[in-house]
């Protein structure tokens, strides 16, 4: 057939987003600019550090010229951090621990004094709005200075950024042995809040109804997304007359002019 | 040709160029890659967008050729230039395969949701193909009946969405010939009466189209959207639902966020 692959991106494709992510890398030898299709990329002069796209600085890693600079997440001392959180905290029990924030929205420290987002757009040249979003952020490139106070967060593409570098570019990070572990231990731990979260599914059956998963992974989408929408259509076909029911129920209320707000007072759940 | 059609070729061409366009319409066509690929349906085709995607892939071509020319001039160079100029080239391919495949992935998952549901999309893009033949003209025509005579004919090209031009054609080519083949194979040993391909006796149409209730995964990427319940079932009036807010990920309906997504308000996973 015309294309043999299923519904939603496949873990391989999803790497390949991932190759998309932004690091630092500090050159060995120069490199004029050059126009890709992806946009530009600065030229490379040593030692000044560039941000490139993650494949370009792994294709030049691969060959030795050029070292990454591992993201500020990638850290032993990051990591375990994130994993207390995700397995310590009472607020993160039963969720991931949060992402990065998004462009104009506050980070998790501040957002309990009530600041509000503001999602600025970019213009689309058909004059749409563009929200930017993983893996156009810059959530992986190294910071010099991080504000005291910041927790560590893992990005949408932590478990594959994280393992690609530690295949290619393993010199260049901090204890990788550790890294290994600690990313090893994190996957295990979500993983296991995604399979327990299966309880909850039924509420995204529902019209209007839906189940919150902040904070996951690209790759954990990618592993969970054939259990997850299949547990939902089915549960969406085998409550299909109930909820038809239910609309028509509704429908016969609001023609006698009285509609309470008989519906949808549950729905928000999280795991 | 006229003058504004040169203005707006020089003025496309203006910003065809600019790295800001380059970068926003890579991102752009890796998002609407994700989507296309998550969704049961067939999104609209990003015409103009496409366009320019394909035109900067013509003119990446011609530059790689124009490196590669010159990479093979037999001009005496130094050893240290030429490695670079390699590196420069294997660069520039690299990025060219990548959005090549995006490009390639992109099209071929919208054959593979055409061809499963062609008959839907045909009858989409034909508004006023009628789906039963009329009373005066079925007594006449019942006996020469083929299953072909029920594939609609796209009669407006001007407004084909979601499908773009090609597609349109391509799904058309594509029924008739399925509905011939069925026709020269099984359904002409049918009754006349029931070689139709779009029946819909008994108040069932055997035409099926996507399912709009499949869950998908979004991330809302403003302040706040809701999940909306669209018309149906005998309420006429949209709901709103469960509230996402921004940064959050969701498992959802498709149909419950698909105006969102449209306004570029969440992002499809």
């Amino acid at each position: 057939m015309a294309f043999p692959f299923p519904r939603g991106i496949t873990p391989p494709e999803i790497a390949f987003l991932a190759e998309m992510e932004q690091v630092t890398i500090v050159p060995r030898q120069r490199l004029e600019g050059l126009k890709l299709l992806g946009g530009p990329v600065e030229p490379l002069l040593p030692p000044r550090r560039a941000t490139l796209p993650l494949w370009l600085a792994l294709l030049l890693k691969r060959q030795r010229r050029a070292n990454i600079v591992p993201p500020s997440w990638l850290h032993p001392e990051a990591l375990s951090l994130i994993l207390e959180i995700e397995t310590q905290h009472s607020d993160y029990q039963n969720a991931f621990s949060p992402p990065p924030p998004l462009p104009g929205q506050p980070s998790v420290r501040d957002r309990e004094t009530q600041q509000t987002p503001v999602a600025v757009p970019r213009y689309t040249q058909d004059g749409e709005r563009y929200y930017a979003s993983p893996p156009f952020l810059p959530q992986n490139v190294a910071r010099d200075y991080i504000p005291p106070g910041e927790p560590p967060s893992l990005p949408y593409h932590w478990l594959e950024v994280g393992n690609m570098l530690l295949d290619a570019a393993s010199d260049d990070l901090v204890d990788p042995d550790q890294t290994r572990r600690l990313l090893k231990e994190l996957r295990e731990v979500r993983m296991a809040k995604f399979r327990a979260g299966t309880d909850v599914l039924d509420a995204a059956a529902i019209g209007g109804g839906g189940v919150a998963l902040t904070g996951v992974g690209a790759m954990e989408i990618g592993e969970g997304r054939g259990f997850v929408t299949g547990v939902v259509d089915g549960l969406r076909k085998i409550g299909a007359s109930k909820e038809q029911a239910r609309r028509e129920q509704m429908a016969e209320d609001m023609a006698n002019g009285g509609y309470g707000a008989t519906q949808d007072d549950d729905d928000e759940m999280e795991f | 040709m006229d003058i504004d059609d040169i203005l707006a070729s020089v003025d496309r061409d203006a910003n065809i160029q600019t790295p800001e366009s380059a970068i926003l319409d890579h991102q752009l066509l890796t998002r609407f890659w994700v989507a296309e690929r998550a969704v049961s349906e067939l999104l609209p085709w990003p015409a103009s967008l496409m366009d320019r995607m394909m035109e900067r892939v013509r003119r990446q071509i011609e530059a790689i050729e124009d490196l590669a020319a010159s990479s093979a001039d037999p001009t005496p160079t130094t050893n240290t230039n030429n490695t670079t100029l390699n590196l420069k080239l294997s660069i520039l391919q690299t990025d060219l395969a990548r959005t090549q495949y995006l490009t390639r992935s992109l099209l071929r998952q919208r054959l593979a949701k055409l061809t499963k549901h062609s008959m839907h999309y045909l009858l989409l893009i034909s508004p006023n193909h009628n789906s039963q033949p009329t009373q005066s003209s079925q007594s006449s025509q019942t006996q020469q009946q083929q299953p072909e005579d029920s594939v609609p004919t796209p009669d407006d090209m001007s407004n084909t969405s979601p499908l773009s031009p090609q597609e349109t054609s391509f799904i058309h080519a594509h029924q008739t010939l399925l509905a011939r083949h069925y026709g020269s194979s099984f359904l002409g040993a049918f009754p006349p009466q029931l070689r139709r391909l779009d029946d819909n006796a008994g108040g069932t149409s055997m035409v099926q189209g996507p399912e709009g209730k499949e869950a998908v995964f979004v991330r809302c990427l403003v302040d706040e959207v809701g999940v909306v319940v669209p018309p149906g079932d005998g309420v006429e009036e949209e709901m709103v639902g469960t509230g996402m807010r921004m940064g959050d990920v969701w498992v959802v309906r498709w149909e419950g966020v698909k105006g969102a997504w449209e306004r570029g308000e969440v992002e499809v996973l």
